[in-house]
C-alpha cells in the first residue's frame, strides 16, 4: 500500500484541494467559451459552469461550491475583461442567487436532491437574480418583467441539460480511482 | 433515453421541476398579459393594408386574393364579420384587443394584428447596446 504510510485526512483534503482547483479551472473556461458563443438574446447564457458548481455541491459540500462559483466569476471576468463592468454585476448576481439556491436546497434535503433537481433550482435563481439586478442596475423600465417568462422558460431547459450532465460527470468523477472513498484507505492493511 | 434521465432525477427533483414548471406557466399566465392596444394594422404579404385606432368602431372591407373580408372594430375591439375563405378560421378566432394579439386568415392572406399601448407603447430608452 503506498498511500498507508500518509494521513487519511490529509490525504481527504488534498484530494478536495486539487479537485476543487480543477472544477474551478474547467469552470473558468466554460464561463469564458460560453461568453463568446453568440447568444440569442444578450442575457441568455447556456450556464455550462453551473455543471462544476454542482459537483463541487455534491462531491463535497456547500462551502466548496461557493468558493467554485465566486472564483468562477472573478477569475472568469478577469480573463474576459469585464471585472467590475455592469456584464460583472449581473454574473456575479446570478451566480449568488443561484449558489445560494442550490446549497440552500442540499442543507434543507440533503440526500433526497439529486444534482437535477439543484441544477433546475440554480438556473431559474440565476434567471431571477440576473433579472433583478438588472432591472436595479441598468434598465430601470417595468418593460423588463415582460421578460421574465420567457427567460424562466430558457432557464428551467438548460439548468435540466446541465443537471443530466452533472450527474453524469458526478458518477464518473466519483468511480474514479482518485475518488474511492476515504474509508477504504483507512482500513488497516 | 428518456427513461434513463428519468432514472437519474430522486422524488424530490421531479416535484421540484414540477414546481418550477408551474411557476413559470403561472409567471406567463401574469406576466404575459398585455395591455389593451391602440391601434389596428392589417398587412397583406407584408405589406401594410389599413390602419385605424382601436377606439373608433367601423367596418372595412379588406381586399384579399379569394375576395373581400369584411373586419369590424366596435367595443375597442377587432373581429372578422366575414370571410370568403373555406374554414372560417379568422371568424373563429372572435375579437382581439391586447397588444402583440393576432388575426390571421391565411388563406386570404391577410394579417390582422394590434398595436401600441395606452403609454407604454414606446421603451424609455432610444437604443440598448452590449
Amino acid at each position: 500500500m503506498t498511500s498507508s504510510a500518509i494521513d487519511p485526512v490529509e490525504l481527504a483534503r488534498c484530494r478536495r484541494r486539487v479537485f476543487l482547483a480543477l472544477f474551478t479551472a474547467l469552470a473558468v473556461a466554460l464561463h469564458t467559451l460560453e461568453f463568446l458563443l453568440p447568444a440569442p438574446a444578450p442575457w441568455f447564457r447556456l450556464g455550462f459552469a453551473n455543471i462544476l458548481t454542482l459537483c463541487a455541491l455534491f462531491l463535497f459540500d456547500g462551502r466548496a461550491a461557493w468558493t467554485l462559483s465566486l472564483a468562477r466569476v472573478l477569475v472568469g471576468s478577469l480573463i474576459l475583461g469585464n471585472l467590475f463592468a455592469p456584464g460583472f454585476f449581473l454574473s456575479l448576481a446570478g451566480a449568488v442567487a443561484a449558489t445560494a439556491l442550490m446549497t440552500g436546497a442540499r442543507e434543507m434535503f440533503g440526500a433526497r436532491l439529486g444534482p437535477v433537481g439543484a441544477s433546475a433550482l440554480g438556473a431559474v435563481g440565476h434567471a431571477l437574480g440576473q433579472l433583478l439586478v438588472a432591472w436595479l442596475l441598468l434598465v430601470r423600465h417595468d418593460g423588463l418583467w415582460l421578460l421574465l417568462p420567457f427567460f424562466l422558460l430558457l432557464s428551467l431547459a438548460t439548468g435540466l441539460l446541465n443537471g443530466f450532465a452533472a450527474a453524469l460527470l458526478i458518477d464518473a468523477v466519483r468511480g474514479h480511482r482518485a475518488f474511492a472513498r476515504p474509508a477504504a484507505q483507512d482500513a488497516p492493511p | 433515453m428518456i427513461a434513463a434521465l428519468w432514472r437519474r432525477m430522486t422524488v424530490l427533483d421531479r416535484f421540484i421541476v414540477a414546481l418550477l414548471l408551474l411557476g413559470v406557466l403561472a409567471s406567463f399566465a401574469v406576466l404575459g398579459r398585455q395591455p389593451a392596444g391602440a391601434r389596428v394594422l392589417v398587412e397583406r404579404d407584408g405589406r401594410l393594408l389599413f390602419s385605424a385606432p382601436l377606439g373608433e368602431a367601423r367596418r372595412v372591407a379588406l381586399p384579399g386574393p379569394l375576395g373581400d373580408t369584411l373586419l369590424e372594430i366596435a367595443d375597442g375591439r377587432a373581429r372578422i364579420l366575414s370571410s370568403p375563405c373555406p374554414h372560417k378560421v379568422c371568424m373563429g378566432m372572435g375579437g382581439v384587443f391586447r397588444r402583440g394579439e393576432l388575426i390571421a386568415c391565411i388563406p386570404n392572406r391577410l394579417i390582422i394584428s394590434i398595436e401600441g399601448g395606452a403609454d407604454q407603447g414606446s421603451p424609455a430608452y432610444d437604443l440598448l447596446s452590449h
